[in-house]
């Protein structure tokens, strides 16, 4: 593998590091080809700017390219994008190497930095939208675009060549050495892989960057990992652009919100009492209440419906002494969105220790759901009285979902009885 | 036993508690959006908002002031917390947050009607 630089255009050089035996990533991902660490050199009249590093274990390649591209003296700026280790590993020998050089990052990476590098008194510029830097014949304009996928991170727009420095934005795990996306092998399930786990759950800061990004001229598109994107750079932003829509439009109206009930039932005791929740539900007034059974769908395809939801409500049967595989699977998917603050609730039937519902509970709660109601549990076949109490907490559930639950006062010693009643 | 009243304005319940009793004996039995994690004061999850009657809570500690900071600090810089960050940092900010509006909830004691909200 021969380590020269690699030309973008006249004045761009990709300087980063290639990681072929990579084969996990950030332990979530799995990277069956390695991946790539891209950074990159840009020379202006007055000087250059290095736009990111690479890890700490791939820091010699990095030096290689760079020596082979500037001198250290004529480094005037380093800009980070995202101070992730796998693009800053090599940032605190870079600045030992270019003392001059100065730290360009953008405006919530502020107190990051200073943990990153364990230095209180790191000297830098944090920089905003429509802030610039000029190498004399060349110009570096910011975007701030946070959470993607980390609250530090921004692009980097290097305005007369219209390159887009991305950072993990538009980014995939795939390492080949043609770097260019016309050049390497087929990429498109590394970058769909990549966007559906690390960029999937920040979706309204995804929209929020693409505002900023579209409008742009683009030519070439150069994110920290995997291919180069100069040939057809536009189609990848509307990739993004697709995968963060809605995909169909939504029936559902503004001041309606929407309530998903998935189920599980060997026998029917909790499907019968899914459908009593659901009637429940309904009473309450803009609620719009959808029944699934888990048994005829999974969770790939539920995932999708839950993002767009309101509030969600799982219910299982307790088999051995746990909630069923289905609905495990279906919380474990959550991991892929953002629930955060979405209602949830769990019910189920059971035989004798019914652990399911409040298991089921614990775990979304831990996701920060919101969990205002005590599920319901119902000791084998529902009777009429319990399938009335199954009506009600759907209403319940309902109009918290609304915010139209009436007050409740409660003494402290009877409110812990009910719920230690609950847990036995 | 003299009685408080403590009101979580999420689920709009309020609950009549004994004078001295700690947000975190009740908070999560009324299904209040409070998290937890360490229950003893040492990671800050458990950060709540005081709406109303922040002076019939107990003192805060010094341990509490510095808990409230660094979980302040690592909400901003975290990435665990990933919408109304810019809402609630701009917020923090302007209301001073340390010992006012903001407490741990395994932490503090009620000894008056207060009215309370996860963050
Ligand atoms: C293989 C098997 C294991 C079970 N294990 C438990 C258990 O550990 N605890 C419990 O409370 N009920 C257990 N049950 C009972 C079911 O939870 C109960 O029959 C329930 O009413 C089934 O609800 P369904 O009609 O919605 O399937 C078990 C049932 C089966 C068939
Ligand atoms: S739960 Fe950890 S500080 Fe309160
Ligand atoms: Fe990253
Ligand atoms: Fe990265």
């Amino acid at each position: 593998m021969t380590k020269s630089p690699v030309w973008l255009s006249e004045r761009v050089q990709w300087i980063g590091a290639l990681d072929p035996d990579m084969r996990s990533f950030d332990i979530i991902l799995k990277t069956p080809n390695g991946t790539t660490y891209n950074a990159y050199a840009v020379r202006g009249s007055d000087g250059v700017a290095v736009v990111d590093t690479v890890k700490a274990e791939c820091a010699d390649q990095f030096f290689e390219r760079l020596e082979a591209v500037a001198r250290y003296d004529e480094i005037k700026v380093i800009i980070l994008n995202h101070l992730e280790p796998d693009h800053t590993g090599a940032l605190p020998e870079l600045m030992r190497r270019a003392p001059q050089a100065k730290l360009y990052i953008s405006q919530s990476a502020q107190l990051m930095i200073k943990a990153l590098l364990n230095q209180q008194d790191v000297e830098f510029t944090s920089v905003g939208t429509g802030d610039t830097i000029s190498l004399g014949d060349r110009t570096l304009k910011f975007l701030h675009t946070p959470y993607l996928h980390w609250p530090d991170t921004q692009c980097t727009y290097l305005e007369e060549e219209c390159i887009l420095f991305s950072g993990d934005v538009f980014g995939c795990h795939f390492c080949d050495e043609r770097l260019f996306n016309d050049k390497v092998g087929d990429f498109r399930f590394a970058f769909e892989y990549y966007y559906a786990h690390i960029m999937r759950p920040f979706r309204e800061h995804v929209i929020n960057a693409l505002q900023l990004i579209e409008p742009l001229p683009i030519n070439i598109i150069a994110p920290t990992h995997g291919p180069i994107l100069r040939d057809k750079p536009t189609s990848y932003i509307q990739r993004y652009r697709d995968l963060s829509g809605q995909g169909l439009q939504s029936e559902v109206n503004a001041d309606e919100k929407t309530l998903l009930i998935f189920y599980i039932s060997a026998y029917g005791s909790t499907t019968q009492m899914a459908r009593m929740i659901r009637d429940g539900a309904e009473q309450v007034a803009g609620v719009r209440a959808s029944l699934y059974d888990m048994e005829g769908g999974d969770s790939d395809l539920f995932v999708d419906l839950v993002e767009d939801a309101d509030g969600i409500l799982i219910g299982s049967p307790t088999i051995n002494g746990d909630a069923v595989k289905p609905a495990w699977d279906l919380v474990s998917s959550f991991a892929k969105i953002n629930v955060k603050g979405k209602l949830a609730g769990a019910f189920g039937s059971f035989g004798w220790s019914g652990e399911a519902v409040r298991m089921l509970e614990d775990r979304m709660r831990g996701l920060k759901m919101r969990l205002p109601l005590d599920g319901v549990r119902i000791k084998l076949i529902p009777s009429l009285d319990e399938l009335e109490q199954c009506r009600k907490y759907g209403q319940e559930a309902g109009e918290h979902l609304m915010g139209v639950n009436a007050p409740r006062v409660i003494d402290m010693a009877t409110l812990l009885a009910s719920r230690k009643e609950l847990i036995n | 036993m003299a009685k408080a009243k403590v009101t979580f304005s999420d689920v709009n319940v309020t609950v009549n508690v004994p004078v001295g009793t700690r947000i975190i004996e009740i908070s999560e039995a009324v299904g209040s959006y409070i998290a937890y994690n360490c229950r003893e004061g040492d990671c800050g999850v458990c950060l709540f908002e005081v709406i109303k009657g922040k002076e019939n809570m107990s003192a805060i500690s010094k341990e509490e002031k510095a808990v409230l900071l660094a979980r302040y600090q690592e909400i901003m810089d975290g990435w665990r917390a990933t919408k109304d960050i810019d809402a609630l940092q701009a917020k923090m900010q302007r209301e001073n947050f340390i010992g006012k509006n903001c407490r741990l909830a395994c932490q503090t004691q009620v000894f008056g009607d207060v009215v309370v909200a996860p963050l």
